[in-house]
């Protein structure tokens, strides 16, 4: 009798031997493992993958980072200007975004709007948002209202607003039923609900979606300047444009600093909030 | 009038039958038991009662009002009436006992002040006498989810206390609580009746219980109630012939 059983005076049964798998599993699971193989192929060749073109290309690359030292000291001013300015535009493009997903989000749950007739539309719709890049939005924009952090400001908000809403409804319908029902059964409508007996439930994980958001969105505005959507992007097409590495390579550190900062900041009022 | 009054109310979940041709009268002031075993049905009763859940047929009339017809708005009036007693509180965990006794008060309360959360003083006084009448007013301004058990079912019946319903449900408000706060949670349901004069229909696990507590109990068994006696009458032999099982029963000599 071995130790375990006399300690537990449970007599011990033999694990049960697994099932053999049918041929027919056996050879569908190789056969799938060869389709993702020969997928892949494919794409690295639509993809022009060519190691010995990035060989080539190396030395020249360090020639511009050999150029690029000491990196240039001059007009920081503007610089740091242009990267308030992308902070800047984050800041108010997600706060629109807060504004315009809050009433959203609750139409698009399936435990606050049971009726499909409204929560696919405003699903669809905030998944229309979400499936256009903030860049490309800001792209259109540029066009509509002129180059500038406004056109950045729209692109940031009108993207977000879709992925916040979809998050925030996530949440909404991970929220336990009964307190929803209860206040229901008040005879309140919607509006009263929603504000009074939801929003305290899930402020803790809308709040740190909007946070995780805003940092994503700064990281993501330091590329608008490149279609003219202002922000330190701006001074970054710039600098690639005229081969100014010295430029470049200061531009690229106060992006660094600036999303390093953020992010610190972010994690730690995200711990707050746990 | 009658203040709930339940005829031939049958509901079937996909096609298996939980509750077959129901019928329940409750008086204002009177305090009914719901007892039977696991599975007969009575949560589904109290889902198809507040229209949570709409019963495949029957009638339902609440203070007169024929609730099974209603819709949106006239169904949200309708449902002012009837209060719910969770067996899991269902309280909102980081609102304040005082803040969700007060969500008894939202469908008179303006929208604005509602968002604002801004409630009139009035409405604010009523809510604290509605803890203080369950005896936790100096828990006013503590988070639900800091309370004990006990203590949050009873913010939850101050809550319907709140809501001034006159019919006042209550699914097995006491099965996961103690023997004290049980006892106190009974009594707070029961003084619904004895002192505000509301109909309370509750449904209880613990026989035992019972006698000290309602004036009349109904057996539920495989969704059908096979017992409405006066409290007095549910013997110790009445309670075990209605838990034993179909087969194990002795035929009737
Ligand atoms: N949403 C549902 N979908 C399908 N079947 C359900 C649903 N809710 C309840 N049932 C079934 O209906 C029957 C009655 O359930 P109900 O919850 O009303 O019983 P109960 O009397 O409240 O039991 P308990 O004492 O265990 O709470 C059970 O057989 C259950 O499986
Ligand atoms: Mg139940």
């Amino acid at each position: 009798m071995t130790d375990l059983q006399e300690r537990s005076g449970v007599g011990l049964v033999p694990v049960p031997p697994r099932p053999a798998q049918p041929l027919r599993t056996r050879v569908s699971r190789w056969l799938l493992s060869l389709i993702a193989v020969a997928g892949f192929v494919g794409c690295l060749r639509l993809a022009d993958v060519d190691p010995i073109e990035l060989a080539q290309g190396l030395p020249t690359m360090a020639g511009w980072l050999v150029q690029a030292f000491p990196p240039s000291t001059e007009a920081l001013d503007t610089l740091l200007l242009r990267a308030a300015e992308t902070v800047a535009i984050a800041v108010v493009g997600t706060t629109f975004a807060v504004i315009l997903a809050l009433p959203l989000c609750v139409l698009a749950a399936r435990n606050t709007t049971p009726s499909g007739w409204v929560r696919l539309p405003v699903r669809l719709f905030l998944n229309g948002l979400r499936g256009v890049d903030a860049f490309v939005f800001a792209l259109l924009f540029v066009a509509a209202v002129g180059l500038g952090p406004f056109a950045g400001v729209l692109g940031i908000a009108l993207h977000t607003w879709g992925s916040m809403g979809k998050l925030f409804s996530e949440s909404i319908e991970a929220l336990p039923n009964g307190p929803l029902e209860a206040a229901e059964l008040t005879g309140a409508g919607k509006v009263k609900t929603a504000s009074f007996t939801l929003l305290p439930d899930v402020l803790p994980s809308i709040s740190g979606i909007g946070l995780y958001l805003m940092e994503f969105n700064i990281r993501a505005s330091t590329v608008l300047g490149v279609v003219g959507a202002g922000g330190i992007g701006q001074e970054l097409k710039n600098a690639v444009d005229l081969l100014a590495f010295p430029r470049l390579a200061t531009i690229l550190l106060v992006i660094l600093v600036m999303v390093t900062l953020v992010d610190q900041l972010s994690a730690r009022l995200r711990k707050r909030l746990a | 009038m009658t203040a709930l009054s339940v005829r031939g109310l049958s509901h079937a979940y996909g096609g298996v039958p939980v509750l077959t041709s129901v019928d329940l009268d409750v008086e204002p002031g009177q305090v009914v038991a719901v007892v039977g075993p696991s599975g007969a049905g009575k949560t589904t009763l109290f889902r198809c009662l507040t229209r949570l859940v709409r019963a495949d047929a029957g009638a339902l009339e609440v203070h007169g009002r024929d609730l099974q017809q209603l819709e949106g708005a006239a169904l949200r009036d309708a449902r002012r009436d009837l209060g719910l007693v969770f067996q899991s509180y269902n309280l909102v965990r980081r609102l304040t006992a005082l803040q969700n006794v007060l969500v008894g008060r939202l469908a008179d309360v303006p929208t604005w002040r509602v968002v604002l959360r801004r409630f009139p003083a009035h409405e604010q006084a009523l809510a604290a006498s509605c803890l203080d009448q369950v005896g936790l007013l100096r828990f006013a301004h503590t988070r639900a989810d800091r309370l004990s058990g006990g203590q949050q079912q009873r913010v939850a019946i101050a809550r319907v206390l709140a809501s001034r319903a006159r019919v006042v449900l209550a699914d097995e408000p006491v099965a996961s609580l103690d023997p004290a706060s049980a006892g106190a949670v009974l009594a707070a349901l029961r003084s619904l009746a004895t002192s505000h004069g509301k109909a309370v229909v509750c449904s209880l696990h613990q026989v035992d219980l019972v006698a000290g507590f309602a004036d009349r109990v109904v057996g539920l068994r495989d969704g059908r109630v096979v017992l409405d006696v006066p409290a007095a009458r549910f013997t110790p032999d009445v309670a075990r012939d209605l838990y034993t099982p179909e087969l194990e029963r002795t035929p009737a000599r």
